[in-house]
């Protein structure tokens, strides 16, 4: 019994670390899209100020989108492949 | 001698010859480019022969006998053994293991142990030793009339340690010449390769957008210094300098 704490113990704490690589990762990426989309055509008039609050503005709607919910797969593919293997393996 | 002893003498070797040959072939010298050919092989190698010794494996055979015995494990073969808490095990040198003799179409033999894997390493969560024991003792055969059976398993046969591969799951098949697609280890090296990308682009993005700009900024500092601008651009040059360049960010700044 021990042994399958330790397992979800440690299993918990690595993909907590892939969790957050990966989400920092993909805030990057959505981060540099926003800059990239603004500075290929700046509207007229408009300085640093603007570009910020687009960034901002953008990033808001990421942290609410669905690619920042599909982020919690990252804990849940693991566990449920534990649990299948586990089933196929010890069970007919 | 205790296994950890051993193993942490090997790792300390292994350790200073590394130092060693660092400072023997210097950068750029035919030697350390010699030496990065071989660490690479080195690296290839070990990754090979862990998912050779991990990855399941199938193999058909006609079963012969299983049985169990007592059996000592000592430091130089208990990593391909169970860990003591997960089941048979009763002591950490001698235990009691299970067993299934088997031969091959052409009389070649091979021994699997039985062993549970438990919850920890390699990940096949196995817990039913005894079931499997019951299948394969129910598909035992003899020569006149044989019940050919695919055995799942991982691991080696090396006699000289005394290691035996440990058989995960038994299937009975109607002829020695059945093949199975290896479709689990088709899935897992897909997978580990997709990830090794996933880690590389997401190593590449930090780089550029938060190493790079960093030492971009230090250059343009050290403009001014001139002696020691040089030295500074020399080691901002690999990814070991441009990391410590964005940890000296962390410094505080002097004042200009």
């Amino acid at each position: 019994m021990i042994a399958i704490l330790r397992l979800l113990l440690f299993a918990f704490i690595g993909l907590s670390v892939f969790y957050l690589l990966l989400g920092a990762y993909w805030r990057s990426l959505r981060r540099e899209a926003l800059e990239k989309q603004w500075d290929a055509a700046p509207p007229d008039g408009q300085g640093a100020a603007e570009r910020n609050a687009f960034i901002a503005k953008g990033m808001e709607a990421y942290e609410r989108g669905l690619k920042k919910k599909l982020l919690w797969l990252v804990y849940v593919i693991p566990m449920g492949l534990i649990v299948i293997i586990a089933y196929v393996q010890n069970y007919q | 001698m205790s296994g950890y002893l051993v193993w942490g003498l090997i790792l300390l070797l292994l350790i200073g010859g590394t130092l060693f040959l660092r400072y023997r072939y210097p950068e750029g010298s035919s030697g350390r480019r010699r030496m990065k050919w071989g660490f690479w092989a080195l690296v290839i190698l070990i990754v090979g022969l862990f998912l050779n010794y991990t990855l399941p494996s199938h193999d058909v055979v006609r079963i012969t006998n299983t049985y169990n015995r007592l059996t000592t494990v000592s430091w130089e073969n208990a990593w391909a053994y169970a860990s003591p808490d997960t089941g048979t095990g009763e002591g950490t040198q001698t235990r009691d293991i299970r067993f299934i003799e088997a031969v091959h179409d052409d009389d070649s033999v091979v021994v699997f142990r039985n062993e549970d894997t438990g919850w920890v390493w390699p990940p096949y969560f196995k817990y039913d030793s005894s079931n499997l024991h019951a299948e394969a003792s129910n598909l035992r055969s003899d020569k006149a009339a044989p019940q050919w059976v695919m055995v799942t398993y991982y691991g080696w046969r090396l006699p000289i340690l005394s290691i035996y591969p440990n058989a995960v799951k038994v299937r009975a098949v109607d002829s020695a010449d059945a093949t199975v697609l290896p479709w689990v280890n088709i899935l897992i090296l897909t997978a580990l390769a997709l990830l090794i990308l996933m880690l590389r682009r997401m190593w590449l993005q930090f780089r550029e957008r938060t190493i790079d700009p960093v030492v971009e900024d230090a250059g343009d500092f050290l403009e001014g210094i001139d002696a020691q601008a040089d030295a500074a651009r020399a080691q901002a040059r690999g990814w070991w300098g441009r990391f410590i360049a964005w940890i000296n960010t962390w410094r505080q700044k002097p004042r200009p």
